[in-house]
């Protein structure tokens, strides 16, 4: 039995259309991460799994059970959200509890079920603080501390990190994966970071536009990015993304050839429109990989560990990220090649990925616009 | 520029306004003092000293001690009335429905409206012959003759309380609404996650939103109710056999029905002094629950 299911969950206001039809399937122990851009839609989403929106169409269900018309406080969920929403004038303590409270569990039951969860988010030193007496980070456990003390079926995390600054972020975001190490809870978690996705997801649902762009693990979403969009969206700097056309075996980037496997060619048709995807970490320098592409170096950065220039190649803008004891100068010559198997190729019209003989199709939802 | 000279120079662009306070409030205020100390009468020459005989004679009178009984009781009702009335009419308003806008608009009238217009229009509906409230009364049978309601000891004072709240709830009701809007949506959508129900969420969600504002309302109110005599002037005169007199109408009648400007400016300055004493308390109490919530 699955954790979660949505099934076609569409969301309207008035004539403007939200969700167009979502569907996930999540089983037990999985963490979901929800990613896309301001106005996708996934806070919807995730509001429509708690029951703090109702949808205009489509089920979801909670543990097998359909939870349409159901309260949120009886759809065995958790919530976190990104503004911590604690009670302001209530210990930490009894934040935490609350939930117990309502569902009116023993005083003493209710108490062991707080220090226990104050001992793992290692708060247990401040349950009998304010919240307005606690940092930014000590909030976040609290409100986590909230949902972990009920135990339900479903974690749901509304960008929860997004008010920490990014040091804690970052540690917030390991002690987040730690917990879900440990306690192997089904989990969906909204965000518009990539990398918190990245790190913490099981599976990632790209959104855009109400509709689920591409839905996959962090490995599929990064090294298979099944549209231009999933492509540009992750990954840091992002793709870079070339203009080229089929001709003769090769794809041609302004008046620079870059000669295909024919096996890849035999995907193409001639003449046709393509965009070339290259990750800038893929990139190398010389000609030790299988393209090679004569770029011009004209911006160099050194960010400590890599180097990452900005460079001309035909005509169009694209950035390598180097090792950092690269020499290059700007204004002069940059050969560089990439792995034939590390390309992406995407119809220049649809923006759909060209698949290569290589990948197997996998479970990527298809962008129906 | 030395010391000296920048205190002078400020002390004397502050002269003007200084002169002006001194005239307008300072002069009057210790006239009073002055005044209270007297025998004085209204017309005719300043009184002979008297000490604090006024003092003594109004604070012993049972005429005093009955007006202030009434006083407090019309300011603790009406004043809590208000706010129960206040928070209800903002916790309505504040969901969502057709024609909102215009209900939030309409519940504004009866604080707009000048208190004059207000008793006059209550003592109409009031009125023993003609007043719609005995017949809506006597027309669904809970009223079996007319009564006069501002004319009976028994009722006068809560037919004006009745009255001093359909004007004054909307005041509460506006500065809780304001508050209420200031309560972060994802905590009341936390409540509801958690499982509390209508009341948990009022006491444990929205009310430490409504606190601070609130208490701002109660001091306001409380002080205006405590002074009051506009809406008691027009509607009763303090009657009937001094049922409704409150302090502020006891201190009008002494000092100008009366003509006693000596012991009318005693028991003015006594009720200054209670106004002053409960606002003093509120203020504390303000700032102890801006901390608390903070």
């Amino acid at each position: 039995m699955s954790a979660l299911e949505i099934v076609n969950v569409r969301k309207a206001y008035g004539d403007v259309e939200t969700l167009k039809g979502i569907d996930i399937t999540l089983e037990s122990g999985e963490f979901l991460v929800l990613l896309g851009s301001s106005g996708c839609g996934k806070s919807t989403l995730l509001n429509i799994i708690a029951g703090l929106a109702e949808a205009t169409g489509g089920d979801v269900r909670i543990g097998g059970r359909s939870v349409r018309g159901v309260h949120p406080k009886d759809r065995d969920i958790a919530m976190v959200f990104q503004s911590y929403a604690l009670y302001p004038n209530l210990s930490v303590h009894r934040n935490i509890g609350f939930g117990l409270e309502m569902r009116k569990v023993p005083a003493a039951e209710r108490d062991r079920a707080v220090r226990e969860v104050a001992t793992l988010l290692q708060i247990e030193n401040l349950l009998d603080r304010k919240p307005s007496q606690l940092s930014g980070g000590q909030r976040q456990r609290v409100a986590i501390g909230r949902a972990l003390v009920r135990k339900p079926e479903v974690f749901l995390f509304d960008e929860p990190l997004s008010n920490l600054d990014a040091k804690l972020r970052m540690e917030m975001r390991t002690e987040l994966k730690r917990l879900h190490q440990m306690l192997q809870t089904t989990m969906v978690y909204v965000t518009h970071d990539q990398i918190e996705a990245m790190t913490l997801a099981t599976r990632i649902a790209v959104m855009r536009d109400g509709r689920i762009e591409q839905l996959g693990t962090p490995e599929e979403i990064y090294n298979r990015p099944a549209t231009l969009y999933v492509a540009t969206f992750v990954g840091a700097p992002p793709m870079n993304l070339l203009e080229v056309t089929a001709a003769g075996g090769s794809l041609m980037l302004g008046d620079i050839a870059l000669p295909l496997p024919a096996e890849r060619y035999a995907l193409l048709k001639e003449g046709q429109r393509l965009v070339l995807g290259i990750r800038p970490e893929t990139l190398q320098l010389g000609g030790m990989a299988g393209i090679a592409i004569n770029a011009r170096a004209e911006v160099v950065e050194l960010t400590g560990p890599e180097l990452v220039v900005s460079a001309n190649a035909g005509g169009q803008q694209l950035v390598a990220c180097l090792p950092s004891r690269s020499r290059v100068e700007p204004g002069q010559g940059l050969p560089l090649s990439f792995d034939a198997d590390m390309m992406h190729l995407f119809d220049a019209d649809t923006g759909r990925r060209i698949g290569d003989p290589s990948e197997k199709t996998d479970g990527t939802a298809t962008p129906s616009h | 520029m030395s010391g000296t000279w920048m205190t002078t120079r400020a002390w004397l662009l502050m002269a003007p306004l200084l002169a002006v306070m001194i005239a307008v409030i300072g002069w009057p205020l210790v006239d009073t003092v002055a005044l209270s100390f007297t025998d004085a009468k209204l017309v005719g020459t300043g009184g002979n000293f008297v000490g604090l005989e006024n003092y003594t004679k109004m604070l012993s009178s049972g005429n005093f001690q009955r007006t202030l009984v009434t006083t407090a009781w019309f300011a603790i009702i009406s004043v809590a009335a208000e706010m129960v009335l206040g928070v209800l009419a903002a916790l309505l308003l504040n969901q969502e429905f057709r024609g909102r806008t215009v209900l939030r608009a309409l519940m504004i009238l009866p604080w707009a409206l000048p208190t004059v217009v207000n008793a006059t229009l209550w003592r109409l509906i009031y009125n023993p012959e003609y007043g719609a409230l005995n017949a809506a009364l006597t027309q669904i049978g809970l009223l079996d003759s007319y009564r006069s309601w501002l004319g009976e000891p028994g009722s006068a004072l809560t037919a004006l309380i009745v009255a001093d709240c359909w004007k004054n709830f909307p005041l509460v009701a506006l500065i809780a609404l304001a508050a209420l809007q200031a309560v972060p949506r994802e905590i009341t959508s936390a409540s509801l996650v958690d499982g509390a129900g209508p009341i948990s969420r009022f006491r444990f969600v929205i009310l430490p939103y409504l606190a601070g504002p609130l208490m701002v309302a109660l001091v306001l109110r409380t002080i205006e109710a405590f002074k009051v005599f506009d809406i008691i002037w027009v509607m009763t005169r303090g009657g009937p056999a001094n049922s409704t007199r409150t302090l502020s109408i006891l201190v009008y009648q002494e000092a100008f029905s009366f003509q006693r400007a000596g012991s009318g400016a005693s028991l003015a300055l006594i009720v200054t002094l209670l106004v002053t004493v409960l606002a003093v308390a509120y203020a504390a109490l303000v700032r102890k629950t801006a901390g608390s919530a903070a």
